[in-house]
């Protein structure tokens, strides 16, 4: 992939443009978030600056609320019955917890990967055209034009240029999960959330998601939630480590991994527990 | 004893068990199956004619002739029958039931005659069948033909019979089209022209241009409708020209207009080959012509049509209702006591009998909706009901509301089986909910919902109590769709299958001659109902087809 590819005029048009005093801000504030399932009270006043342009990694044992924090970016949290939120998520500026927010449009800004791909029962091309046809483009030289930039950016064009009207599902797991992404990025996100996108996927599938990741990140906030460290190792940037609803430590990558400052980050780090 | 426990235990006896089952119920369909396929095709079958040489109970000879419909062994004789009592009551005798035709001559085309009475009997070469449009079959002789005033007999006098057949079936059919395409089309406006002059009256007359108008128009109607009606009267006379000259077994002899023979043929003389293309062409006649002489003759088209149009409407109607009941519940309501209540109702409606639907669609749909639509829409018809009366379209609904519980199961258990990740990556995407029901979520649970549709066609098209109630009658005066405007009449009584063989099985009047057509008819019955099904299955697996492999 070279990065004339990934510069697509055209598309960047459609984007707000960026000003250099923004980029330097955070991506997403996160002040005082708790969030209540029912009774249970399953994040605990999360306070977090997700850096722009960079790969933020949570990490912690199952259920410590990582999966959910991550769902409150883009308020997937919504469908879950019995689900209350409280506090700020600041993204540009703006509370998406507010209800004033267009959820439609902050899900446009906020993409996500789930664990397993979803794609639909649809071809490759209109799998990647969803987000576009949603978005009311309808014009299909743009369409083809935005199809195959995404599918160039998530490193899947050589392998489906010649099949995009074939069905997605014929494809294998590694390559669905890349498809899914560039369905995430067709529709041009600033934050690409993503799930625990290789817990489904073999090491060499899981070996070109993470080139991806890296990839993306030139253009995108990534957040990505993992079971794996050596993967957070590999990819992220950041880490935050979670443990029962609480960021208990919070900082860069290699700094987390060598020089932990709690002793329950280094427990869970070296294996001791979780 | 230790191996029979084995046996026991292995569980091979429930194997055996439900084995047993299984074949007995294929048994049992493959039985039902080839005993109405049998009874019902054996009726277009050309049997042969036979000649009897009989001795009658007093001792007189006669000689009958007739078709062998079937023998039985009986213990007792029917005195009214003329049959005397055997000499050895306890052995009984056998009797024979004789089809005989000449309906019109002898009183009845039916005659047990007893096995010991007959002397010999025979297969005559020349003995014919003249199927003709009254009093069921003639049997006996051809004797000559009066074409154009030419008297023509022997050989060449039958070849003459055919041709003039021929001739006066097209006649019959330009009568047929005429009467349909131009009568209908005449009596129709003028129908419309006489409501809307009862119109103007109603309104209370104050518009004498209007008035003019309306008169003109009935006059040129009126005009239009005695000129066809005499080049009807001259088409029938054209009909009626040549006649034929018959002779019965007993030398009776009758004399034919030919405008009254609608096929003949000499069952004796026909070749294996012959036999099978009048099997087949009789089938085709069945299929495809009108009913004659109290349901018991001709053909089912209208009851095909009106079946078929029915049950399409009625797809038409509940598919939509059914979906967005399901949808609405799965999807949208708050899963709660209400819902589980509502969906335990849903379920419950499914086993109410159907006569209840029935007397709900005459209640409701007929009398108080179509009576309401009349007071509104159709004043100037009254009092004769234009909706307030039993008809296509509020059949199609009152099935519709019967099959609505399948559709709306059958849509939701669709609905459940498409997994949560396919949602949620469709709303990650900016989708709405709306957005994402309908351009992902209901696409892949069509098949589903085809599988609802299929049921609720097969359940519908073999439905006939309600029908009885809300539009159903034994004989149409006219299809439901045809060529004047609004084309599809929902307003008019049709004709249906299930209800044809009630009424031909049970409240026909010559019971015996129409046995046969009711077993027909229930064939065909099976028959549209498994094209219909075929057609929505084949929909269906190509829809799943593009769904394969859904099981994250």
């Amino acid at each position: 992939m070279n990065d004339s590819v990934l510069i697509d005029e055209a598309a960047e048009a459609t984007r707000s443009p960026r000003t250099a005093q923004e980029a330097g801000r955070p991506a997403l504030r996160i002040r005082d978030l708790n969030l209540y399932y029912d009774q249970l009270h399953a994040l605990k006043g999360v306070e977090l600056d997700i850096t722009r342009n960079s790969v933020t990694a949570f990490i912690g044992p199952s259920g410590c609320g990582k999966s959910t924090l991550l769902r409150c970016f883009n308020r997937m949290n919504d469908l879950v019955e019995g689900c209350r939120v409280s506090g700020e998520i600041l993204l540009n500026g703006q509370d998406i917890n507010s209800p004033r927010i267009d959820v439609s449009e902050l899900r446009r800004t906020v993409g996500m990967v789930f664990q397993k791909p979803n794609p639909f029962p649809k071809s490759i091309f209109e799998n990647v055209a969803f987000g576009l046809r949603i978005q009311g483009v309808r014009k299909r030289r743009m369409l083809d034009k935005r199809v195959e930039w995404a599918l160039r950016a998530a490193a899947l064009w050589d392998e489906v240029r010649d099949r995009l009207d074939e069905s997605a599902l014929e494809l294998s797991g590694g390559q669905q999960q890349r498809l899914v992404i560039a369905r995430a990025i067709a529709v041009q996100p600033e934050v690409i959330l993503l799930d625990e996108p290789c817990s489904s996927l073999d090491p060499i599938s899981t070996l070109k998601v993470e080139e991806l990741i890296n990839e993306l990140k030139r253009r995108y906030t990534i957040i990505i939630v993992t079971h794996n460290m050596q993967q957070a190792a590999r990819v992220s940037d950041r880490t935050a480590f979670i443990y029962d609803g609480e960021i208990i430590e919070y900082g860069d990558t290699d700094q987390i991994f060598m020089n932990p400052l709690t002793k329950q980050t280094e427990d869970y780090i070296t294996g001791r527990y979780g | 004893m230790k191996g029979t426990r084995k046996w026991l235990r292995n569980g091979t006896p429930f194997i055996w068990l439900n084995a047993a089952a299984v074949s007995l119920s294929i048994l049992m369909v493959a039985g039902l199956l080839l005993l109405i396929g049998w009874k019902g095709l054996s009726h277009f079958w050309p049997h042969a004619l036979y000649e009897f040489d009989y001795v009658e109970a007093d001792g007189s000879r006669t000689v009958i002739v007739g078709q062998v419909r079937r023998s039985e062994q009986v213990q007792y004789a029917d005195p009214e029958a003329g049959e005397e009592a055997p000499s050895e009551p306890s052995r009984g005798f056998t009797r024979i039931l004789i089809e005989t035709g000449n309906r019109d001559l002898a009183g009845g085309d039916f005659r047990w005659i007893r096995a010991d009475g007959v002397r010999s009997r025979a297969t005559p070469a020349d003995l014919v069948v003249v199927e003709r449009q009254e009093w069921g079959n003639f049997f006996g002789r051809f004797v000559a033909v009066d074409r154009a005033g030419e008297r023509l007999s022997g050989d060449a006098g039958w070849t003459a019979f055919l041709e003039a057949i021929e001739r006066s079936r097209k006649l019959q059919d330009e009568i047929a089209e005429l009467q349909r395409k131009v009568v209908g089309r005449i009596n129709y406006q003028l129908e419309k022209n006489r409501l809307a002059q009862r119109r103007l009256v109603l309104d209370g007359g104050h518009d004498p241009d209007r008035a003019r108008e309306l008169e003109i128009e009935r006059a040129a109607l009126e005009r239009e409708y005695w000129a066809s009606e005499e080049l009807l009267v001259d088409l029938a006379g054209q009909a009626r020209r040549d006649r034929v000259v018959l002779e019965t077994a007993d030398g009776e002899r009758i004399e034919l207009g030919l405008d009254a023979v609608v096929d003949t043929w000499r069952p004796n003389t026909l070749s294996a080959i012959g036999k099978l293309g009048h099997f087949f062409s009789k089938i085709g006649y069945f299929l495809s012509a009108e009913p004659r002489e109290a349901n018991t003759q001709g053909g089912i088209f209208p009851a095909i049509f009106g079946t078929v149009v029915m049950v399409l409407l009625m797809a038409v109607v509940v598919a939509p209702f059914g979906v967005v009941a399901a949808v609405y519940l799965s999807e949208y309501a708050r899963q709660n006591a209400v819902t589980r209540i509502i969906r335990i109702t849903v379920s419950n409606l499914a086993g109410v009998p159907s006569i209840v639907y029935g007397v709900f669609g005459l209640g409701v749909f007929v009398y108080t909706i179509g009576g309401g639509i009349d007071h509104l829409f159709f004043e100037a018809a009254l009092p004769a009901p234009t909706f307030g009366t039993g008809g296509l379209f509020w059949a199609s609904l009152t099935l519709a509301l019967l099959t609505l519980p399948v559709v709306i199961v059958s849509t939701e258990e669709g609905l459940a089986r498409i997994p949560r990740s396919m949602r949620e990556g469709s709303l990650a995407l900016g989708a709405t909910r709306w957005e994402t029901l309908w351009r992902t979520i209901i696409p892949m649970a069509s098949p589903g919902i085809i599988t609802g549709l299929i049921l609720a066609v097969a359940r519908a098209a073999g439905e006939v109590a309600p029908l009885m109630l809300v539009g159903v009658v034994k004989l149409a005066p006219s299809l439901p769709i045809d060529g004047n405007f609004p084309y599809l009449h929902l307003e008019r009584k049709f004709m249906h299958l299930g209800f044809h063989i009630y009424d031909v099985g049970l409240q026909s009047p010559n019971v015996e001659a129409a046995k046969p057509l009711a077993f027909a008819t229930a064939l065909l019955l099976i028959t549209v109902v498994l094209l219909l099904n075929l057609v929505a299955i084949n929909v269906r697996n190509s829809l799943q087809k593009k769904f394969i492999g859904l099981d994250t």
